[in-house]
């Protein structure tokens, strides 16, 4: 488990991602809605933070933003340092496939392609060749040997999310975004790819971004950010299941009485 | 039911709209042809009763003789019987006729629209009490008023290049006849207008043409106002001479004539009829694709619909509902795109030869009822599969979110089936290889032979794709991801990629079958013509009562250039009920114009009596050299024994029998004449000059052909070109329906896999690599469908090419490479145009739609 990040070239300082007075809404004139209200967040690097809030409080179109999946309506969006408004689309298709890796809810792997091929598939995009040593490495830390023949109609639910987080590791991304990875998976599956996403971040380094609103979840991240009607509203670090529950009522109760 | 069917058609349009064009590409064929057809005998018929407008009787020798020109039993209508006819009560006016047929030549020297007696007409210019010939209007100059002045009609005058004062040629039966054109008439005879030319002489010269001199071939009566046709030919025919001539009104007349050009007309309603039934054919299979995608796609919502109480009859019924709504739609848009179609045919059929005539369409009935039932018919057959499909659907299924894997069962019956149908096909066509003749039989069992074949395929196509795309797919996996990709994509449902590629084998293997069939079949024709033939120039009448007499033939005899003119009557030879041609030859000197190839004895033994005979009819009838056959040899009437004095390999130049000039032309109705001439010449080689000089000798007779071995060729692999058009019209519109069903398939798997692409989108592939991947997946289902149809069309053609070897001698098998690269090619084009709109939609998805809900 000698590979580590981050990728050399960058200033030590700079974090894996950054959202500065980072704005987004959708719609416009009296109809306009307004996701996103000048956010500042930074993801530090090999770090696993997770993203929560109520419905609608933005977290899920911060990830978005960040990951370059959607265009934002004004302030900064960075990866690495590379802003992300002012890259093309064909140089943000290349920035996802080489710097960013996603975990979805729904798995969304291809159904024609065998476990190992849907691994492959970012680098084979790129027109890569997988690196023997760090597939392997990958392929153990979510203990994938084995089912990798089987194409994701033959796996397990919790099985089909391994193949997407050894997917999303295998081109050693910038940053990783998760979106409710554990959304669709029984408790036992769930904390398999928790524990996953834990230490990809801590023995390979990785860095995890995790929108999820279950605290249990949360409760595997190093750091909780609180997302409320598009604001960053509270931060928590090294949080338990128990303490983030707390933190959440806080501020809603807040919410409530404002 | 009808709501629900109503609804989910306008909730699937777009995808519906290229199903609907499918089936009213087929309507409008069906349409378009029958609006044609009426239009055109609508046309005719009101042409024809233009021509008969002022005839209320003609008058005409009973029984005429077959043919116009022939002489026989024109003495009854004479001047006398004209002034006779003149005194019946009702008659306004008394028009006598002379009419025949003429073959005029161009000023260029060759003959003009020649072949065709019956529209080359001839007549005579009857002046009237005015001095006038009512039929024939003068347009310019005045009638001919003797022997050596000839009128045309302007249509004739314009085709030829004629100008009043101009020597004309031309030839009715006999020599050939040379007359200044005096006058140009105006005609509105639908023959002449079709196409057709008309010369008109002085009456007494069509009088001793057609007739017997003093005599007519027809006595046109007009009426006088308030007397009717039918009373005034009962008049008539009392004064008539009983039996040996009648009266016919002019009503009856002008059907007659429209019947005639109606029925000459009606074949060029084949081959739109056949676009027609192919198009249909293929379009069904994109119908029925249409709807098991969509059964298959609502799955969820009939098994709601069968939870909540809905009996299974009810959704057959909604799905069924649902085809009938879409074949209306298509029924409408076909039939008014079959509109323009029979607005445009006229232009596409009319050839230089053939006018078809231009009137306002007539929409009859029938096109409607047609158009209906041919639409919504083939809608509702077709989809009547995925209707039994949609009701099979379980209420659970409502409740299950996993689509269920195709059951394996059902596949193994489809294997079976097809193998079995394929088994069947192929054993019955590779069982007629053995036979030798193309008899109708064999012919009929070939076509189902095929028919089988075709289903067979159709049935196990599912299952061949998964192999045969693998195949392929080793080409597109080199492309990298996007081609694998497209592989597995073309490969994720067999029996929808199978059921698309269906429009395209059917129409690959029509055209490669059909190609195949007509290059092997026209090179078979190219070396028959010419294999038989050791003339350099040959000269053969038009019509079958033109002669060559034997001046004529002692003049190319002496020709300069000629080394041997050998002439050769043709007779017929009746045996068995059978109808054959017999050739007349010299045989000192027949080797040297024609290859005869004995079997057995030689062209060295005919004499009186003694026959030889191809060995077609040896084998029909079971002959050998010196075996004795009874047989009546042209217009005599009794039977004689003939002696089989030799047998030589089928031979187009000699026909089915030889025998002596001097037997056959005996027992000929011209006894003095021959039909051919074989010239061979001093160098061997055919030449301009030298075809010029033997036209020259045969006094430039237009009804006469000269022609040269390649000219000859040429002549025979005429019939090709009627089947080149049918195929590429076949590839035309297997191309436009497979590229419909392409586009459907594409669409519907593009926004099922929305979220897929969505997740490619999102993990790095860019919209370049989108496009790629859908196009790749297109051209991969054409290409199976082009694999398959390639590989039946060609079995097909090999097996039923066997059979036509049999029947000709010279047949063998040849590959038409450039039109089989020519379907190839279309296939990849179609391919990749019907992939553009679903590719570009694919490639404008968002990567978002992988992580929105759904």
């Amino acid at each position: 488990m000698s590979q580590t990040f981050p990728s050399p070239g960058l200033p030590a300082t700079e974090p894996a991602a950054r959202a500065t007075g980072l704005t987004k809404a959708y719609g416009n004139g009296s109809t306009q809605v307004t996701a996103l209200d000048e956010v500042f967040v930074e993801f530090a690097r090999s770090r696993f933070t997770a993203v929560m809030g109520p419905s609608g409080s933005g977290k899920s179109t911060l990830m978005h933003c960040l990951a370059g999946l959607v265009p934002v309506t004004s302030g900064s969006a960075r990866i690495g340092g590379i802003e992300l408004s002012l890259l093309k689309e064909r140089e943000l298709t290349q920035l996802r496939r080489d710097k960013v890796g996603f975990v979805f809810q729904g798995f969304n792997l291809l159904p024609t392609l065998t476990a190992l091929e849907n691994i492959t598939l970012p680098l084979r995009l790129a027109g890569q060749q997988p690196d023997t040593a760090w597939l392997e490495t990958v392929i153990a830390t979510v203990g994938l040997a084995g089912r990798l023949g089987h194409r994701p109609a033959e796996l397990s639910g919790g099985q089909q999310q391994r193949v997407a987080v050894a997917r999303a590791l295998i081109s050693r991304p910038e940053i990783i975004f998760a979106d409710e990875p554990t959304g669709n998976l029984d408790s036992r599956s769930g904390a398999e790819i928790l524990g996953f996403l834990r230490d990809s971040v801590r023995e390979l380094g990785q860095t995890v971004v995790m929108v999820t609103h279950d605290p249990v979840a949360a409760a595997y991240a190093d750091r909780v950010v609180f997302l409320a009607d598009g604001r960053v509203v509270d931060e928590l670090h090294e949080p338990t299941a128990d303490r983030v529950p707390d933190r959440m009522h806080r501020f809603e109760a807040q919410d409530h009485t404002r | 039911m009808l709501r629900t069917a109503l609804r989910n058609v306008l909730a699937h349009k777009a995808r519906l709209a290229m199903t609907v064009l499918a089936v009213s590409l087929g309507v409008a064929f069906v349409c378009g042809t029958l609006v044609f057809a009426d239009s055109s005998a609508a046309a005719y018929r009101a042409a024809a009763s233009k021509n008969f407008a002022d005839i209320a009787v003609t008058v005409t020798p009973k029984d005429p003789p077959p043919g116009a020109t022939a002489n026989q039993g024109t003495d009854v209508l004479d001047d006398a019987l004209a002034r006779k006819l003149t005194d019946v009560p009702g008659v306004a006016l008394v028009r006598p006729s002379a009419d025949g047929s003429a073959t005029l030549n161009a000023a260029d020297g060759t003959p003009l629209r020649a072949g065709r007696a019956w529209a080359n007409l001839a007549g005579a210019y009857v002046p009237g009490k005015d001095g006038r010939d009512s039929r024939y209007p003068l347009a310019k100059g005045h009638a001919p008023r003797n022997g050596d002045e000839l009128a045309v009609d302007s249509a004739t005058a314009a085709a030829g290049h004629f100008g009043i004062g101009d020597e004309v040629t031309l030839a009715t039966d006999g020599p050939v006849m040379t007359k200044r054109l005096v006058g140009i008439v105006t005609t509105k005879d639908t023959r002449v207008t079709a196409g057709g030319t008309l010369a008109l002489f002085d009456k007494a010269t069509a009088q001793r043409l057609f007739a017997s001199p003093g005599n007519y071939t027809g006595i046109d009566l007009s009426a006088a106002p308030g007397t009717d046709q039918f009373t005034l030919a009962d008049r008539v025919t009392a004064v008539l001479p009983a039996g040996r001539a009648q009266a016919t009104s002019g009503a009856a007349q002008a059907t007659r004539q429209a019947t005639y050009v109606d029925t000459l007309t009606r074949g060029y309603e084949k081959l739109p009829l056949v676009f027609a039934g192919v198009s249909l054919f293929i379009g069904s299979f994109l119908i029925i694709n249409t709807f098991t995608m969509l059964v298959s796609r609502r799955t969820r919502e009939i098994a709601l619909l069968r939870a909540i109480g809905a009996t299974r009859r009810q959704v057959v019924r909604s799905v069924l509902w649902e085809a009938v709504l879409l074949g209306l739609a298509a029924s409408a848009t076909g039939f008014l795109l079959g509109l323009a179609i029979a607005s445009v045919l006229p232009d596409i059929l009319s050839t230089a030869q053939d006018t078809l005539p231009h009137g306002p369409l007539v929409i009859g009935p029938r096109p409607v009822v047609a158009a209906l039932g041919v639409g919504v018919g083939v809608t509702v057959l077709a989809a009547w599969l995925p209707s039994r499909r949609a009701a099979k659907v379980a209420p659970i299924e409502a409740m299950r979110s996993a689509e269920q894997p195709p059951s394996t069962t059902r596949s193994r019956i489809r294997g079976v089936v097809g193998l079995v149908l394929l088994a069947l096909g192929a054993g019955l066509l590779i069982s007629l290889t053995g036979v030798k003749d193309a008899s109708v039989e064999n012919l009929q069992s070939a076509m189902f032979g095929c028919a089988l074949l075709a289903i067979a395929m159709i049935v196990l196509a599912p299952l061949l794709a998964a192999p045969i795309i693998r195949l392929t797919g080793r080409l597109t996996g080199r492309l990298g991801i996007t081609g694998h990709l497209a592989r597995e994509n073309a490969l994720r449902d067999p029996r929808r990629t199978a059921a698309t590629a269906s429009a395209l084998m059917v129409s690959t293997a029509l055209v490669a079958g059909l190609a195949v069939i007509g290059n092997s079949t026209g090179q078979a024709l190219d070396h028959q013509a010419a294999a038989g033939l050791g003339a350099d120039h040959v000269i053969s009448t038009r019509t079958p009562t033109t002669r060559i007499d034997p001046a004529a033939v002692q003049r190319v005899a002496d020709a300069s250039g000629v080394r041997i003119a050998t002439a050769v009557a043709d007779s017929t030879l009746f045996t068995g009920g059978q109808v054959r041609q017999i050739s007349g030859i010299d045989p000192d000197t027949v080797n040297a114009v024609m290859k005869l190839d004995f079997v057995s004895g030689s062209a060295k033994d005919l004499g009186p009596g003694r026959i030889a005979v191809s060995t077609t009819i040896a084998r029909q009838h079971g002959l050998s050299t010196g075996s004795h056959l009874n047989a009546g040899m042209g217009s005599s009437q009794d039977v004689k024994q003939y002696t089989v004095v030799g047998i030589y390999k089928d031979n187009p130049v000699a026909h089915d029998a030889l025998g002596t000039r001097t037997e056959v032309q005996r027992n000929s109705t011209t006894p003095h004449s021959v039909q051919r001439i074989l010239v061979r010449t001093d160098n061997g080689t055919a030449s301009r000059t030298t075809e010029t000089r033997l036209r020259t000798a045969v006094g430039n007779n237009p009804l006469l052909k000269v022609q040269d071995r390649a000219e000859l060729v040429h002549e025979a692999a005429g019939t090709m070109s009627n089947l080149l058009t049918l195929m590429h019209g076949l590839l035309a519109i297997g191309a436009v329906i497979a590229a419909l069903g392409i586009v459907n398939t594409l669409a519907m798997s593009v926004s099922e896999r929305t979220r897929e692409i969505g997740v490619l989108r999102a993990i790095g592939m860019d919209r370049s690599g989108i496009r790629r991947m859908i196009r790749l997946e297109s051209v991969t289902v054409a290409a199976f469908g082009t694999l398959l149809g390639l590989a039946g069309g060609l079995f097909g053609a090999w097996a039923v090419g066997a059979l036509a070897n049999g029947a000709m001698e010279q047949y063998a098998l040849v590959l038409p490479w450039g039109t089989l690269l020519l379907v190839c090619l279309v296939s990849l084009a179609i391919s990749v145009v019907a992939a553009a709109v679903p590719a570009r939609r694919a490639a404008a998805l968002s990567p978002l739609a992988a992580v929105a809900d759904t």
